[in-house]
């Protein structure tokens, strides 16, 4: 059978102010109708630049080699005009993308958004294509379809509007899918829940798709074959079942290699229950009671719980399930109700953070882009928590040295620092202080696997070295599973479950924590 | 900063608001050893000597060559408008940057106060601010920079919410650094891009305005040539001897040009977009 998506020989090239730059080296794969080819890669591999080169949309500075050739099943698309791939795309082809909150045009709503391609591409009247909208929106299980089509983007929940971006991909019966890691923006259960509904859409409609995500836990769940992408080459192709269990490439067999499992403990020792901080029936509110509105619930309702000397309590749930509102509260970045205790030192309020308590507890952001001031260089951002806490700002070799940076990144600026190297930076600012608790609030979410897996261990070190307490907030259940001591499930607010390794292992948990523990993909084999 | 200038220079703005520029620069710092004649060097025999090969720009009702005039003019002219422009975008940029940062009830307040002095139109606020100081350059420079600090704070703030959003400010709080490093360390370096685009083209306005006080008589004083104290003078000349007026009309017009030129290129320097 002839493939419906053949790439041949494909390289592309950048070309930029310091010279042209090689992003995609002599690729070639081939889906046949109805399968789906998982691309993996980590971040910089080419692996987006690849699905806009098969979109042919690419940006200006793009230069394709010759010789290569991409063709959608009789269609040469490099030599389409621009006019034949009006036609082609959304009709024969079409893509869904990472973030569905920038996916949809906020000034127009959901229903003429969906609608707009049934007119465009299958001919029908504005009653008709609303009409047929309306059933597709319905066949992607989204509750009232009929109201929300009259809605707008901003009045949809992240889970419905890639819904809806997966509906108009699948509106106009195209050959070809692109999904350019569509479950990436979304909590667990409902990226989980999205992929459950392209299963059961791709049986029925028999697609064939390209899934590009960086997660190789997750490709395997859902792909038939997966290609894995290193610097633009294409290094391997094996069937699914068979990438975690018979690895061949030594790229592919380090990609497995960092892929969390929770079955394998990264921390053996056990604390001693000597408590050093406490919260007392925490509530964070972000918007006051005012003359006309009712005060909105709180992003925490009233919550406790209690950190001991050197331990990882991880925290797990959705996103708005108020996780990270208690790591603002701890660190004074929001006002809260409640009591906080640090060794047994009340805190009442932010005002009460004096000196010690901050130099105690310290944060790392999620995002290093922006935790890091572009226009400090690394040393001026160490040298800061050094001089306010009176450390020595000599020191500050050592303390990259700690992290695993040169000493000369010192003279650098974040820009000239990778995501990794960026996210030490910011731990090595949080460890400047001495503090005794480290609040990481989902600090490995937005690295790739092998940075992430550096990370955890960087941290698992400095631990050791300085016995350091970890609050370790984060969606992914795999990974705290592997490090923390005591596991907080929190669901809307509230904490649903608290349990150590013992309990889970027995399987003394909460429905909620056993709903979550489904829906992350585990590594097979 | 190279790496902007190199940009700049690529675009066609940037390119002819640089060399305005130049020459302003050049006009401002050796005005007075290249004017052909000095600048209060009366002629009656000349007087109202059109333009021609010993007057380029032609001669003034007391025979003092224009050209000259000008030349030393914009050293009275062009710096005081800038250094009123960048101290006001200075004031304004930390009241700005400091509402964002205080967020609520003090954001509200100030962000009111702007609005209330923004509601006065510039020349207002500048003519009552020159009539209580009393008149001269450096009242008027004054009374330019606190007509440009409301909506250089406005804009600043605007910019600073975001960067108030990021987590290296948010990282400075849990520090539990002071207001003043977070708003002047913190924050301010990282507005700095919009406002240097902001107040380049503010300078425009600032040299009009600047004239414009002259020329209503409260800014510089005779017999001092700066450009809109000379079409004040002119004015009564016009059709007589309309050079002396087109003359220093058309410099305040370059000077307000070139600033334009280079702030449409410094946006496009300073703000690398998508090429896609």
């Amino acid at each position: 059978m002839s493939p419906v998506l053949a790439v041949a020989g494909y390289s592309l090239d950048y070309v930029t102010r310091e010279g042209t730059q090689r992003v995609l080296e002599d690729v070639t794969l081939a889906i046949a109708p109805g399968e789906v080819l998982g691309l993996v890669g980590e971040s910089g591999s080419g692996k987006t630049s690849l699905a806009w080169a098969i979109m042919r949309h690419l940006p200006g500075n793009a230069r394709e080699a010759a010789g290569g050739s991409l063709r959608l099943g009789d269609v040469d698309l490099r030599a389409a005009s621009a006019r034949a791939l009006e036609t082609i795309r959304g009709r024969r082809m079409s893509m869904v993308f990472q973030d569905p909150s920038t996916a949809l045009n906020p000034t127009l709503s959901i229903g003429r958004q969906v609608s707009e391609v049934l007119v465009r591409h299958r001919g029908l009247s504005e009653k008709d294509a609303w009409q047929a909208a309306t059933e597709a929106l319905a066949h992607v299980d989204l509750r009232d379809p009929a109201g929300l089509m009259k809605r707008y983007p901003h009045e949809a929940s992240g889970g419905e509007k890639q819904r809806v971006v997966i509906a108009t991909a699948f509106a106009c019966r195209p050959e070809l899918i692109v999904f350019d890691e569509p479950t990436t923006a979304l909590d667990v259960i409902t990226g989980a829940r999205i992929l459950e509904l392209f299963g059961r859409l791709r049986a029925e409609t028999g697609v064939s798709a390209l899934y590009i995500s960086h997660d190789l836990a997750l490709v395997a769940r859902v792909a038939d074959r997966v290609a894995i992408l290193e610097k633009g080459r294409i290094v391997e192709e094996a069937p699914a079942d068979r990438i975690f269990t018979a690895p061949a490439h030594p790229y592919t067999r380090r990609l497995v290699a960092a892929v969390p499992r929770p079955e394998q403990r990264l921390v053996t020792d056990q604390v001693r229950p000597r408590e050093l901080l406490r919260g007392e029936g925490i509530a964070v509110r972000y918007r006051r009671k005012r003359l006309f509105r009712l005060a909105p619930p709180p992003a925490t309702d009233h919550v406790t719980l209690d950190i001991r000397r050197g331990e990882i309590l991880g925290i797990v749930g959705e996103s708005g399930s108020g996780k990270s509102s208690i790591a603002r509260a701890l660190t004074g970045l929001a006002d809260y109700e409640g009591d906080i205790a640090l060794d047994g030192r009340r805190i009442g309020s932010v005002k009460d953070m004096d000196r010690t308590y901050r130099k105690a507890v310290q944060i790392v952001f999620q995002h290093p882009d922006s935790s890091l001031n572009p226009r400090q260089t690394v040393g001026d951002i160490l040298a800061r928590p050094l001089r306010l806490y009176g450390g020595d700002v000599a020191t500050i070799p050592a303390l990259l040295d700690e992290v695993r940076l040169p000493a000369a990144y010192a003279r650098r600026y974040p820009h000239q620092l990778s995501g990794g190297e960026k996210q030490r930076v910011a731990i090595a600012r949080a460890f400047a202080a001495k503090p005794d608790l480290v609040i990481c609030d989902e600090i490995t979410a937005p690295l790739d696997v092998s940075v992430q897996a550096s990370v955890v261990e960087l941290l698992l070190r400095l631990r050791e070295a300085n016995g350091t307490a970890y609050l370790f907030i984060t969606h992914d259940l795999n990974l705290v599973r592997q490090v923390a001591h005591r596991i907080v499930v929190m669901r809307q607010g509230e904490i649903v479950d608290l349990l150590d390794m013992e309990m889970l292992r027995r399987g003394e948990i909460h429905s909620y924590t056993r709903e979550l523990i489904a829906a992350s993909p585990t590594p097979v084999g | 900063m190279t790496d902007a200038l190199h940009r700049l220079l690529r675009t066609p703005q940037g390119v002819l608001g640089l060399g305005l520029l130049a020459v302003l620069v050049l006009a401002c710092l050796l005005g007075r050893s290249l004017a052909p004649y000095s600048p209060e060097a009366m002629d009656f025999a000349g007087r109202f000597a059109p333009p021609g090969a010993r007057h380029w720009f032609g001669a003034d009702q007391l025979g003092r060559d224009v050209l000259s005039r000008l030349l030393v003019g914009a050293s009275s002219t062009i710096p005081l408008a800038v250094a009123a422009t960048f101290s006001g975008a200075l004031v304004g940029a930390c009241v700005g940057t400091l509402s964002a940062y205080l967020g609520g009830r003090w954001d509200e307040a100030i962000t009111r106060t702007i609005d209330a002095v923004m509601a006065i139109p510039h020349l207002l606020l500048a003519l009552i601010l020159v009539s209580t100081l009393g008149k001269g350059s450096t009242n008027a420079a004054l009374a330019i920079a606190i007509s440009v600090a409301p909506s250089m704070a406005r804009v600043t703030r605007s910019v600073a919410l975001s960067v108030r959003q990021q987590d290296y400010v948010k990282a400075a709080i849990a520090r539990g650094e002071g207001a003043g490093w977070i708003v002047l360390r913190e924050m301010l370096p990282n507005v700095a891009a919009p406002l240097i685009i902001e107040a380049t083209i503010r300078v425009a306005f600032a040299v009009m305005l600047f004239a414009t006080l002259s020329f209503l008589g409260l800014g510089a004083q005779p017999p001092a040539s700066e450009w809109g104290l000379m079409i004040s003078e002119a004015r009564r000349f016009m059709h007589q001897a309309p050079w002396i007026l087109v003359a220093p009309a058309l410099a305040i017009a370059t000077t307000a040009i070139c600033f334009n030129l280079l702030g449409d290129g410094l946006r496009d320097a300073l703000n690398p977009r998508d090429e896609r």
